[in-house]
């Protein structure tokens, strides 16, 4: 049955269990939100979500705060205002951020919070910065920017639980730290870039990035990753022609915005000058340009050819595992039915 | 895994909780020193990341990630040892030493360490060297204390104070020597409210201790047999009883006044206590510092187990790793299995969710020590003290600017000047008393005039009764310093999981200090109340209530004080 909450005086219609930040979400509302990511869940930490709830006391937080049939939300009065404007103030006054030089100048949702709010230099300054750790192979992180959300790790314990990252120090000094607090390329990091996706600011950052494009300039395209079977979806961040960044997409099958490290950061190659863009093939000793036609009826005369001297069962397909499992299904239907031999593999497997 | 190693873990239904006792043991056993290697092995005894140990070893203040000197010298200059003149002592080793705090001194003998609360209020300033305490220090005794420790001799403690019962519930008679025996214990009717309760239905003793009226000691004043009958009914998970004895909050030092004279009683509260919520293993989480005390517990538990007076629960001593907000329920809870001292989201509450996902109660040592009581003489016996909705003996402890200092007994409702009297009158003119332990509003002195204490009188009186740790100011005092020394303790003990909290303190801290150095501006006063008022109620756990409720009652009743700091 549907159930219905009342936001700002307009009815919001509901089915199942949700949060008063994703139906606010769902119609249109905007209420700023730091630590809550929608894979991860609430976190309730960063308190810059609150709204004002009918017959409770205190502010909630949106993002922890279950909908009940009937529930009156305010999401913008002077009192929620001014505590999101707090909120986001002191992340603000004890950090270093510099929009005009940030890479996540545009997509940033500390930033999107002070815009929403009218928040045009912090209120208060207190500064205490600390040094980049740029280690990593592909990521930067920059402690500056961190607003201590805890969603990166999260994300590495917790999605692609490689347990690389935890909060370390406490209270003010409270810190993101690799292992035993080591620089991140000394770590058991593998550069998955999970925790640069989650971000919701510049404190992680694709290295590869930096410098390539701002935000308003890059078009985003969806593709498939070429790397293996299982087909993770990627945004590609593309600035004119060419890669800026990789992302996962978020809520799509099958990888719902992870990628491995290859997938993330290992788009180089289809720039490379060594790169094959035609078949070859070996004539005297040496390699030399072909087209499909001519490369493809060689290796269908070769095949028929060492079918008649030594039967089927002397050819033997090894399938890449790079492929779809499609391609896989078509190249086992190649084997066995045109062909006519079972020896056919797979490379994941040898 | 060595012998020793596998005892800790065993004691734990889940090896997780061993992680801090394993690191405690390995920094002993390591010249007070936790390093890379301790911590890796303790990641791969417990089975967790690399990440996850170095997360808990540095959130906690008791580890060492970096090497001391043989003799850690850390005194107390929170709020209470300021009072008790402890900055004259780290001045004074700072020059006998040649080092400033923080650092360690050339031939590696000693590390000076200005530390926060050490729950010694009363007999500040103290000296916690290594895991021993020196208190009620002068310069001279400080001066004698490096001799001895220096000539490898083994110095003395003078731990002496105000001590008054007048009520004999809680308090025992110290000065016998025996005080701490089973045997004296017994001699005096101990162990026999367990033997009464253990033919009664748990339901009726929940119902008594209801009747009793009795309202939690750890700050909060909920009544303890209400919050014992939110348990689930008919729930097959085990239930667990947690003892907290993290006595944390500045001006505080009752608990473990029980806990070092007469540990039995606490310890059959908690059996009896057990029965009534069929729990049957039981922690006493005892902040980290008391260390001493810790092991009087585990040898007060040994002896009651060899008396046959356990059959019914398994208690377990936990000792924390020095962190005030584990002394809230959930931090408290979280740090019991093995992780950082965050406060968890409530709901779910501990009663239906708690420690290992199970049933749980948390309650003070002062609540479950005044069971027995109940037991043995009825709730009408337990009502003589006190007034209606505030019934019991309280201990009250005296800090700060008074001429006698100390420990005082009293009913419930006792008006404020009678236990200042009895702790020999205020020292000096009187400006403030801080009544609740340091995180309640500060009164004046015309406030403080005619309070009674209990729970409700303090709340009309726009305070709060808290832990009953009073601390008295006198006008020597500067109130900015104060609360300068007040939003120090918190911010150092933030957790750090909320903004509000872990920036909000620190932004306050600042400002104060801008404002105490005479650098600060009148927008900053008014920046600290803007801070306070939003601060109040926008955290995840009720730390950020903690500071911003005593920093808003300085500013707002001394404010010219403030003002008077600002240059012109
Ligand atoms: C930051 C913080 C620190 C606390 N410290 C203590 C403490 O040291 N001892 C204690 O008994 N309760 C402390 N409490 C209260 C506990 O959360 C809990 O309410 C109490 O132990 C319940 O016991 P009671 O009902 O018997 O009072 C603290 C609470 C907070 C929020
Ligand atoms: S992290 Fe966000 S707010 Fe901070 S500098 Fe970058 S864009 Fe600006
Ligand atoms: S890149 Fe992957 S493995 Fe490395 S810290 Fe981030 S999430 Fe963890
Ligand atoms: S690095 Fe990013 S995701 Fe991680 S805690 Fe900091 S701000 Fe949050
Ligand atoms: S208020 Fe927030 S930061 Fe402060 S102790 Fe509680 S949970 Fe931690
Ligand atoms: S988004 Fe809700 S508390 Fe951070
Ligand atoms: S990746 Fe192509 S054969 Fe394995």
């Amino acid at each position: 049955m549907s159930k219905t909450i009342i936001i700002n005086g307009k009815e919001c219609v509901f089915d199942g269990n949700k949060t008063v930040l994703q139906i606010a979400r769902e119609n249109g509302f905007y209420i700023p939100s730091l630590c809550y990511h929608e894979k991860l869940g609430p976190a309730s930490k960063c308190r810059v979500c609150v709204v004002e709830v009918d017959g409770i006391r205190n502010l909630q937080t949106s993002c922890s705060t279950a909908a009940t049939d009937g529930m009156k939300i305010t999401t913008d009065s002077p009192r929620v205002l001014e505590a999101q404007r707090m909120v986001v103030n002191l992340l603000l006054a004890n950090g270093n951020h510099n929009c005009m030089i940030c890479e996540k100048n545009g997509d940033c949702e500390l930033q999107d919070a002070a815009y929403h709010l009218g928040i045009e230099l912090p209120a208060f300054v207190v500064e205490e910065h600390e040094d980049k750790d740029d280690s990593g192979a592909f990521i930067i992180r920059d402690g500056n920017k961190c607003i201590q959300c805890g969603r990166c790790i999260e994300a590495c314990n917790r999605l692609v639980v490689n347990e690389v990252l935890d909060f370390g120090f406490r209270g003010g000094h409270t810190q993101v730290v690799c292992d035993g607090n080591k620089p991140m390329g000394d770590s058991s990091c593998v550069q998955c870039g999970e925790c640069v996706q989650v971000c919701p600011v510049g404190a992680l950052i694709e290295k590869k990035a930096v410098g390539k494009a701002r935000s308003w300039e890059i078009q985003k395209v969806r593709t498939t990753c070429p790397y293996c079977g299982v087909g993770c979806q990627q945004e590609l961040h593309l600035k004119g022609d060419q890669i800026v960044r990789v992302k996962g997409v978020e809520g799509a099958k099958p990888n719902d915005g992870h990628l491995c490290v290859k997938g993330r950061y290992g788009y180089d190659f289809i720039y490379s000058k060594e790169r094959l863009t035609t078949p070859l093939i070996k004539k005297n000793g040496k390699f030399e340009e072909a087209t499909w036609d001519e490369a493809l009826d060689l290796v269908a005369d070769k095949f028929k050819q060492i079918i008649k001297e030594s039967g089927p069962d002397a050819i033997a397909g090894v399938s890449c595992a790079r492929s779809t499992n499609e391609d896989s299904f078509y190249m086992q239907k190649l084997f066995r039915a045109a062909i006519g031999t079972n020896n056919i593999d797979h490379c994941a497997r040898t | 895994m060595d012998a020793s190693i596998k005892k800790i873990v065993a004691r734990y239904p889940d090896e997780k909780s061993a992680i801090m006792p394993v690191m405690q043991h390995l920094q002993r056993e390591n010249k007070n020193f936790l390093s890379e290697d301790a911590m890796d092995q303790a990641a791969s005894v417990i089975g967790c990341s690399k990440s996850k140990v170095y997360g808990v070893a540095t959130y906690y203040t008791m580890f060492n990630t970096q090497p001391v000197g043989k003799f850690h010298l850390q005194v107390d200059t929170c709020v209470p040892g300021f009072l008790h003149g402890a900055d004259a002592v780290v001045e004074h080793l700072e020059k006998k030493l040649g080092i400033k705090a923080g650092e360690t001194t050339k031939d590696g003998m000693f590390t000076l360490s200005r530390v926060q609360d050490l729950g010694s209020c009363a007999t500040g300033p103290v000296i916690q060297v290594n895991d021993r305490y020196f208190e009620n220090m002068t310069l001279a005794k400080t001066d004698a204390l490096i001799e001895a420790l220096k000539s490898g001799k083994e110095p003395e403690n003078d731990p002496s104070m105000t001590v008054i019962s007048k009520c004999g519930v809680l308090l025992n008679d110290r000065t016998q020597k025996d005080c701490r025996t089973i045997a004296f214990y017994k001699k005096n009717g101990g162990y026999q409210s367990l033997k009464k309760a253990l033919t009664m239905k748990p339901a009726d003793i929940i119902e008594e201790v209801k009747e009793a009226g009795v309202r939690g000691r750890g700050g909060a004043g909920f009544p303890a047999g209400m919050k014992w009958s939110f348990l689930p009914k008919n729930d097959s998970r085990p239930v667990y009883l947690i003892c907290n004895a993290d006595e944390g909050e500045p001006g505080t030092f009752k608990d473990r006044q029980i806990m070092e004279f007469n540990p039995h009683l606490v310890i059959e509260g908690i059996a009896i206590s057990a029965h009534a919520i069929n729990s049957k293993k039981a922690f006493i989480y005892i902040r980290g510092e008391f260390n001493w005390i810790a092991d009087i517990l585990d040898a007060a538990i040994e002896e009651a187990k060899k008396d046959g007076q356990l059959d019914n629960v398994d208690i377990v001593v936990h000792r924390g790793g020095g962190s005030y907000v584990c002394g809230d329920e959930t931090a408290q809870i979280e740090s019991l299995e093995g992780k950082r001292g965050n406060p968890r989201v409530k709901p779910p509450f501990p009663a239906n969710s708690g420690l290992y996902g199970c049933p749980t109660v948390v309650n003070n040592v002062e609540t479950l020590s005044s069971i027995p009581y109940i037991i043995q003489n009825g709730a009408a016996g337990y009502k003589k003290f006190g007034n209606p909705n505030n019934f019991g003996p309280k201990i009250f402890g005296v800090s700060g600017h008074v001429n006698k200092p100390g420990i005082f007994e009293y009913p419930m409702g006792t008006p404020l000047k009678e236990i200042l009297e009895a702790a020999g009158g205020v020292k000096g003119k009187l400006k403030g008393v801080i009544v609740g332990g340091l995180s309640v509003a500060i009164l004046t002195a015309q406030e403080a005039e005619t309070l009674i204490l209990d729970f409700d009188s303090c709340v009309k009186a726009g305070t709060a009764l808290g832990s009953g740790g009073i601390m008295v100011v006198n006008d020597t005092v500067s109130i900015p310093e104060l609360a300068l020394r007040t939003i120090e303790f918190y911010h150092h003990e933030s957790c750090g999981q909320c903004v509000p909290c872990r920036e909000g303190s620190l932004v306050i801290e600042h400002k104060l200090h801008d404002l105490v150095h005479g650098k600060g501006k009148i927008e900053d006063i008014d920046l600290i109340l803007h801070l306070t008022a939003n601060i109040k109620g926008l955290t995840l756990c009720p730390t950020g209530e903690a500071f911003a409720v005593p920093i808003q009652a300085m500013v707002t009743k001394f404010r010219p004080e403030f003002e008077a700091l600002v240059k012109r």
